[in-house]
C-alpha cells in the first residue's frame, strides 16, 4: 500500500502559534485529515492542519527529514 | 552520518546537545535509540490487543468508551513510535507486519490474558504506570529531540489511562466481597509482572549506552523504585497486599520474595516458594513469551495481506 507522509500542523486556541504536533502516513490527502484527527486528538484543537511533507520546502538546511523527502519524491 | 566521532557525541549530549535526525547521529547512537524506540513502539502496539480483548469485559456502555479510548490512544503511541523509527531508517511495514510474533520486543506481562474486568484495570494501574514511569523519564531526559517532542502526547494520555486504572482499582477494593478478591488476585500476579519488566538490576545490567547517549536518564533499580513509589502506597491505601515495603534503613522500598524467580503463566501464579532463579532462566521465559503472544499478534497482522491483495487486483 503506497502511502505518503504528512506532517500534522494545530493550534490549541485562538491566537496560538500554529505548531507542528508530528506526522502521519496516508494514501491521500483525506485520509491523512482523518488520520491525524484521530490520532492527534489529545486536545480540542482550535485549528489543524496536514501538509504532504514533500510540499515543505526546507530554506536553510541542507539535510534533515524535510531535505530527505524532496530528494526522494524528485529520484 | 555523523560530523562527530562517538566520544564527541557522548560528550555534547551530556552537555545538552539535541540531536535532530540521522545527519546528527553515530551508528551507535543510532542503534541504541532504534532498541529504545522497538521496545517502546511493541510495547503500546501489543498493549492494544491485550486491552481490547479484555475490553469485553466492561460492565457498561461508559466503560465500554473509556477502554477503547485507552486502546484508541495506545495505537497512535505505536504508530507515532514506528514513524519515529522509519525516520531513522527502519521500516514500519517490516516492524509490525513483517515479524514473527516472538521477535517483537515488548515485555513478557503482554503476552499474558486479561481475564475479567478487575485484571485490566489493574493492568491500566500497573502497567500503564511502568509506560509512565518509563516515558517520563525519556521525556526528561532525552537527546532525542523529535521524541521528547512526541511524548508531550503520549504522557498527557497514559495520565488518563493510569487514573482510569486506578479509580476503578479503589472502586472494587472497596466494594470487598468477590469484586475485592479479583483485584487482590490480578495485583498478586501482576506486582512481580511490573517489577520485573523493568529488566536486569543496576549490578548486572550490561552496558547499552542508553545512558552514554542520554536517551534516558534513570537506571533500571531507579525506575523499579519511582514506579514502587506510587504503587505500593496506592496498595496499602485500598488495604491490598503488595508484597514490598519501605525499608526505613535503606531508605528504598525492597521486595518481600526472592527476585527474579519463576512465573506459572498457566495458573498465573509466581513461585515465590521455590526461591530466586538466574537472570538467564528469566530471559529463557521471556524469549519463550507467554500464552497470548501469537494470538495478540496475529489479531494485528491477519487482514493486511487480504486487503493488499484486493487493492492490488
Amino acid at each position: 500500500m503506497k502511502e505518503f507522509v504528512y506532517d500534522v500542523f494545530t493550534r490549541k486556541e485562538r491566537g496560538d502559534r500554529l505548531q507542528h504536533v508530528g506526522y502521519v502516513d496516508a494514501f491521500d490527502d483525506e485520509t491523512a485529515k482523518v488520520y491525524a484527527w484521530t490520532t492527534y486528538d489529545e486536545e480540542k484543537w482550535f485549528e489543524m492542519c496536514v501538509v504532504k511533507r514533500t510540499n515543505v520546502l526546507p530554506v536553510n538546511r541542507t539535510d534533515g527529514l524535510f531535505v530527505e523527502a524532496q530528494k526522494a519524491a524528485h529520484v | 552520518m555523523s560530523q562527530f566521532t562517538d566520544e564527541e557525541l557522548k560528550q555534547k549530549v551530556q552537555a545538552g546537545y539535541m540531536v535532530e535526525g540521522p545527519e546528527d547521529m553515530t551508528e551507535g547512537y543510532r542503534k541504541a535509540l532504534r532498541v529504545q524506540l522497538t521496545v517502546q513502539a511493541d510495547t503500546e502496539l501489543m498493549s492494544a490487543p491485550s486491552y481490547w480483548m479484555a475490553a469485553r469485559h466492561a460492565p457498561s456502555t461508559n466503560t465500554q468508551v473509556s477502554a477503547h479510548a485507552i486502546i484508541q490512544d495506545e495505537l497512535a503511541h505505536a504508530n507515532i513510535a514506528y514513524r519515529l523509527l522509519e525516520d531513522i531508517g527502519e521500516s514500519k511495514e517490516h516492524l509490525v507486519y513483517g515479524r514473527q510474533p516472538h521477535e517483537f520486543k515488548h515485555p513478557y506481562g503482554f503476552d499474558q490474558p486479561l481475564d475479567n474486568w478487575a485484571e485490566l484495570v489493574v493492568a491500566t494501574g500497573f502497567f500503564d504506570r511502568a509506560g509512565i514511569t518509563l516515558l517520563t523519564d525519556v521525556h526528561e531526559n532525552t537527546s532525542y529531540a523529535p521524541l521528547k517532542r512526541a511524548l508531550v502526547k503520549i504522557s498527557m494520555e497514559e495520565t488518563f489511562h493510569l487514573r482510569h486504572g486506578e479509580v476503578w482499582m479503589r472502586r472494587l477494593a472497596k466494594a470487598g466481597g468477590e469484586a475485592r478478591e479479583l483485584v487482590q488476585r490480578a495485583v498478586d500476579w501482576m506486582f512481580p509482572m511490573t517489577i520485573e519488566w523493568f529488566g536486569l538490576p543496576d549490578d548486572m545490567k550490561r552496558h547499552s549506552g542508553q545512558l552514554d547517549y542520554k536517551l534516558k536518564g534513570l537506571t533500571n533499580d531507579q525506575l523499579r523504585q519511582v514506579w514502587m513509589s506510587s504503587t505500593v502506597p496506592l496498595c496499602e491505601e485500598l488495604g491490598l497486599n503488595a508484597p514490598a515495603h519501605w525499608d526505613d534503613e535503606k531508605g528504598e522500598y525492597v521486595l518481600d520474595y526472592p527476585f527474579p524467580c519463576q512465573y506459572d503463566a498457566v495458573d498465573k501464579h509466581w513461585a515465590f516458594d521455590e526461591g530466586e532463579i538466574s537472570w538467564d532462566a528469566v530471559f529463557e521465559r521471556w524469549k519463550g513469551r507467554g500464552p497470548m503472544n501469537e494470538i495478540y499478534v496475529e489479531s494485528v497482522q491477519r487482514s493486511r495481506m487480504d486487503v493488499e491483495r484486493w487493492l492490488a487486483a
